[in-house]
């Protein structure tokens, strides 16, 4: 009976793997093979492997020049925001005086903000900076947006310290600064890693703020010059998928190096 | 938030949840001022793209028109909104979308369950479930708006295994293309849920299940009786994500799948505020629907934030 | 290799030594005349090689941004230097708007004397955009499966005819008509072409739209009888079964794969097509006249598409050289050689067309005047009305009611979230 069992669940899992990946392997199925071969028979293995689909890519669409644009905006708005939230955990954990609950509460409300919202007041506010085609004006939007999901995630990482550390260096006369860099920075060194993961796939990831920020061919980001394309070679499916392919492959290689720090942060703040 | 009455029980349930918390935490006895300085940067970062935006997002609710060229309508842009039968639909076509909630919820609470044990292989299935939750959604609608055309990869494969019946335009059907696009987000979320489960049975206590089994339990009963209880709480937040995220983040799937077509059918709110927004530049109006998708997640954000409090509670 | 990366320039904006001029081009085009984008390219490489001082950044627009890319570039006024747009109000209005600079500030009057149909998006005695092709769009009909079906290999003059040829086709198993409708196109072409012939002015489409009483009544009357004989089209089964999943460039596949017997497109297309299909193989005729409005014997030129300057850019004389110079004899010829393309030049020589096919089609675009109605709608409307009212009736979620009540809803939205837009509208409207 316990045979029977394992074997049905092992065949779930087949089915199910096969369903989750499929979508991945038609990308790349499809991006090997040429538009001819592809209007012949769509669903099939790519016997006739080319690779001048990814070639295509590489040589006519900026293709480059965006994934700079997205690695950029991404460094800067996970490091900024990284850096701010610590600070402001670390004042909520371990300061003292009015208001750190409150912030803290507010940014759990924040969490939940759906961006659109924010998308009006500010794409006029960057026009009116002259942001707009500029990488700044999504850096900062990203950085607010990356916030609150930082502040309660570091603040419940605090939490966790053992209090005997910190008090062991306060008792030695350590100021606030000190404490901050060489106690409670080591000690978050996972942490902090798997959180910028996350942070890092939700900038790379992310569509409508870039699709509206940066317009111009030069400015924009990965996702966005994907989408826009997208309508241009509508009947090029291969030569679509190729692009597509280039997008998913950075963080799928990463995934398969460091899967456990991307489970580890993208499931951070469910549970205690 | 700190102003409310302290007789409100929101309040009350606040007073509970900072009993857990944290003065207790600083070391330092007197009053500090370096808090407030290492806050300072969090709190412009929020103030400007949270605050600002709130207030202006309001305030343009009352103009109508492009940047630069506003005229002021008073309420007249609600009054159109709910008359608006694209609006109604989009907000609709959301709520619609929240039947993607208990699918993903119980399917993956399911794996969960099944697969919480050791077995050759269990992590990496684990890993390959977990990967479309990282995929981004442009790149992978852009592979879904191709299995799903009509007469597509999904068809074919369906005439092939003679379910020939089961055959839609599922992007092209208006009343079939929103739970088509409930379907990626479905295949998205998943393995996101298989893992959270998954962490959380095992945080479990063995002895508790260990204990029924021996009391006789069938894996059915240690199922139901058991483990969900015991994470109950995982499970109420996790649905809670859910529906934010069926709510305020499935713009991308729409954009790239659909365009808000056939004809709307498939457009959400977030579409609609893109769409008259930014293609057209009225601003008013998507200002409008920006404060009303505001209001109904505000009232998302107090029922889980009702859960969070509520959970510590019966922690303490 | 990873500092490289890093370091790549933004192009446009080298600071330091470069007095480079650079001008970012959004272009469109490719899918009126498959091959136009290459000639464009072609034509860039040639002007730069001259002008070294000048480079020329194209960026080809796709059907679904070309509006809206431009609508959400204006209101910041930032973006490209040149813009491609349908003709007549999609570049009006914007112009109304204070985006675009009249092309014939910087072009002399003889110079722009030579372009073909500049009435097209002439206001108040100022040129504002430049013509670069002339299209017709005809029925085009695959006549070996004509015959096939039983049919004389001549294109049907009435929809009577029409709608008893797609009955035989399809009793013969082919499709009658490939055209796709994802994107909205084929129901803006059935407005562009069968409303304009209930109609008996322009005015009738401009009044109603301005909102003018008795004039939208019968505007929408109009309308709910060109949807109704539409959906005759689409209950009949004469359509592809799955034109709401595919694009209008991926229902144009159908014709030249041989899976459809007919289709609506442009002459660029027909060209294009008739390479695969065999020349022998295809047919072309005025679309069947289904309407009894003064305008229902026009044909449906139209320049399509136009270049402009954007009031925004930085260099708008070296913008207009270039565009000038796309209308040097040379360039011309090449865009016709290399695409079939007739250009918008009367210095063309007409003569030189020798293809039989392009002589018919050319013979057809010559026979008389031409209204292309969708150039005479706001933008908007015609992205939030037009198109999606046509997925109604293609998807049959939608009688052709619901298609009016969209009409008439995106409308009075229009008019109250664009205030401005409007205005200068029917002062346009009032105008011509």
């Amino acid at each position: 009976m316990q045979h029977v069992r394992n074997v049905m669940r092992q065949l779930l899992l087949v089915v199910i793997s096969i369903v989750s990946l499929y979508p991945v392997w038609f990308m790349l199925s499809t991006a090997l093979k040429s538009t001819k071969y592809y209007t012949l028979d769509p669903t099939g293995f790519p016997y006739h492997v080319t690779f001048s689909n990814f070639s295509a890519v590489f040589h006519n669409w900026p293709i480059l020049l965006w994934m700079r644009n997205s690695l950029i905006v991404t460094i800067v708005a996970v490091g900024v925001s990284t850096v701010i939230s610590i600070m402001a955990a670390f004042a909520i954990v371990f300061g003292k005086g009015r208001g750190r609950e409150s912030l803290f509460r507010s940014n759990i409300a924040l969490m939940a903000i759906p961006p659109v919202a924010l998308l009006i007041p500010m794409y006029t506010l960057m026009v009116t900076l002259g942001l707009i085609n500029q990488l700044p004006s999504v850096m900062i939007f990203y950085t607010g947006l990356l916030v609150p999901f930082s502040v309660f995630f570091f603040v419940n990482f605090f939490r966790e310290i053992p209090l005997e550390l910190v008090e062991a260096a306060y008792m030695d006369g350590a100021p606030h600064r000190r404490i901050l860099r060489k106690i409670i920075v080591p000690l978050s060194g996972a942490s902090t890693i798997t959180l910028v993961i996350v942070n890092a796939i939700f900038v790379w990831n992310e569509l409508l703020v870039a699709l509206v920020f940066l317009q111009s061919n030069t400015s924009r980001t990965l996702m966005a010059g994907l989408a826009l394309y997208q309508g241009r070679y509508v009947t090029n499916e291969p030569l679509l998928m190729a692009a597509a392919f280039f997008s998913i492959l950075p963080l799928v290689v990463l995934y398969i190096f460091g899967q456990r720090f991307f489970v580890r942060g993208l499931t951070a703040g469910i549970g205690k | 938030m700190s102003s409310m009455d302290a007789t409100t029980p929101l309040q009350e349930l606040f007073d509970k949840e900072d009993q857990t918390a944290p003065d207790t935490r600083s070391v330092w006895r007197r009053h500090q001022l370096w808090p407030y300085g290492y806050m300072a940067p969090v709190l412009v970062a929020l103030g400007l793209v949270f605050g600002y935006s709130f207030i202006e997002v309001v305030r343009y609710s009352f103009y109508a028109g492009s940047v630069g060229q506003l005229t002021y309508v008073g309420t007249a842009n609600y009054k159109e909104l709910f008359a608006d039968p694209q609006f109604t639909h989009s907000m609709f076509n959301n709520f619609k979308l929240l039947a993607t909630v208990p699918i993903v919820t119980g399917a993956s609470l399911a794996l969960a369950l099944i697969i919480n044990t050791t077995f050759r292989g269990v992590r990496q299935y684990r890993a390959i479930v977990f990967l479309p939750y990282i995929l981004p959604a442009t790149a992978m609608g852009l592979s879904f708006s191709y299995l799903l055309q009509g007469k597509g990869v999904l068809d074919g494969l369906l005439h092939s295994l003679h379910l020939s019946f089961l055959i839609h335009d599922w992007l092209g059907s208006p009343s079939w293309v929103i739970f088509s696009i409930g379907g990626v987000i479905v295949w998205q979320q998943f393995g996101f849920g298989v893992v959270v489960f998954s962490a959380a049975l095992l945080s479990v206590p063995g002895e508790t299940v260990e204990a029924a089994r021996i009391d006789g339990a069938s894996w059915w009963v240690v199922q139901r009786r058991i483990l969900i209880p015991q994470i109950r709480r995982i499970i109420e937040f996790f649905v809670i994500l859910q529906a934010i995220i069926v709510l305020s983040s499935v713009f991308t799937y729409v954009y790239v799948l659909t365009g808000g077509g056939p004809a709307y059918s498939s457009s959400v709110m977030e579409f609609f505020i893109y769409q008259n927004g930014f293609e057209n530049g009225s601003i008013g109006i998507a200002s409008a629907a920006a404060v009303v998708l505001l209001a109904i997640a505000s009232v998302f954000i107090a029922f889980y934030i009702w859960v969070r409090v509520r959970a510590t509670k019966q922690d303490a | 290799m990873m500092l490289g990366f890093v370091t790549l320039p933004i192009a446009g904006s080298v600071s330091g030594a470069s007095t480079k001029t650079t001008i970012t081009y959004w272009f469109w085009g490719e899918s009126d005349i498959p091959g136009i984008t290459k000639w464009m390219q072609q034509r860039i490489a040639t002007y730069e090689a001259a002008n070294p001082g000048v480079k020329v950044d194209l960026v080809p627009q796709s059907n679904t941004t070309i509006i809206p890319s431009f609508t959400l570039a204006a209101q910041s006024k930032t973006g490209p230097d040149l813009d491609t747009q349908w003709a007549t109000l999609p570049t009006i209005l914007p112009a109304l708007g204070g985006a675009v600079t009249p092309i014939s500030n910087f072009v002399s009057k003889a110079d722009t004397a030579h372009w073909l149909n500049t009435n097209e998006n002439t206001y108040q005695g100022k040129i504002y955009a430049m013509p670069l092709y002339m299209i017709g769009v005809p029925l085009v009909f695959n006549k070996k499966l004509f015959k096939e079906a039983g049919l004389a290999p001549v294109a049907p003059a009435t929809w009577a005819e029409f709608l008893a040829d797609c009955k035989a086709l399809k009793a013969k198993g082919i499709t009658p008509i490939g055209m796709g409708n994802k994107d909205g196109y084929f129901g803006a072409w059935m407005f562009a072409i069968y409303e304009k012939q209930m109609l008996n002015s322009i005015s009738q489409l401009t009044e109603g739209v301005a909102g003018k009483g008795g004039a939208e009544t019968k505007l929408m009357a109009s309308l709910k009888s060109m949807y109704t004989s539409f959906q005759g089209l689409i209950k009949s089964g004469y359509v592809n079964s799955n034109v709401e999943s595919l694009t209008l460039d991926q229902g144009w596949q159908l014709f030249p794969e041989g899976k459809a017997a007919m289709s609506f497109t442009t002459d660029g297309n027909v060209l294009s097509w008739a390479k695969t299909v065999g020349e022998a193989n295809v047919g072309v005729g005025k679309p069947p006249i289904l309407g009894k409005g003064a305008l229902a014997s026009t044909y449906d030129v139209t320049q399509s598409s136009d270049e402009f300057i954007t009031s925004w850019s930085k260099n708008p004389k070296a913008d207009a050289k270039f565009l000038e110079w796309l209308h040097e004899p040379v360039n011309m010829v090449a865009l016709n050689k290399e695409t079939g393309a007739f250009p918008a030049d009367n210095q063309f020589p007409v003569s030189d067309i020798t293809d039989p096919l392009a002589r018919a089609l050319d013979t057809l675009d010559t026979s008389g005047t031409s209204v292309w109605l969708e150039n005479y709608i706001p933008p908007q409307i015609d992205s939030d009305a037009d198109l999606p009212a046509g997925q109604l009736i293609t998807s049959g979620s939608g009688s052709p009611a619901a298609a009016v009540a969209l009409w008439q809803q995106q409308l009075s939205l229009w008019r109250t979230q664009q205030p401005t837009q409007f205005k200068q509208f029917s002062t346009w409207a009032a105008a011509s």
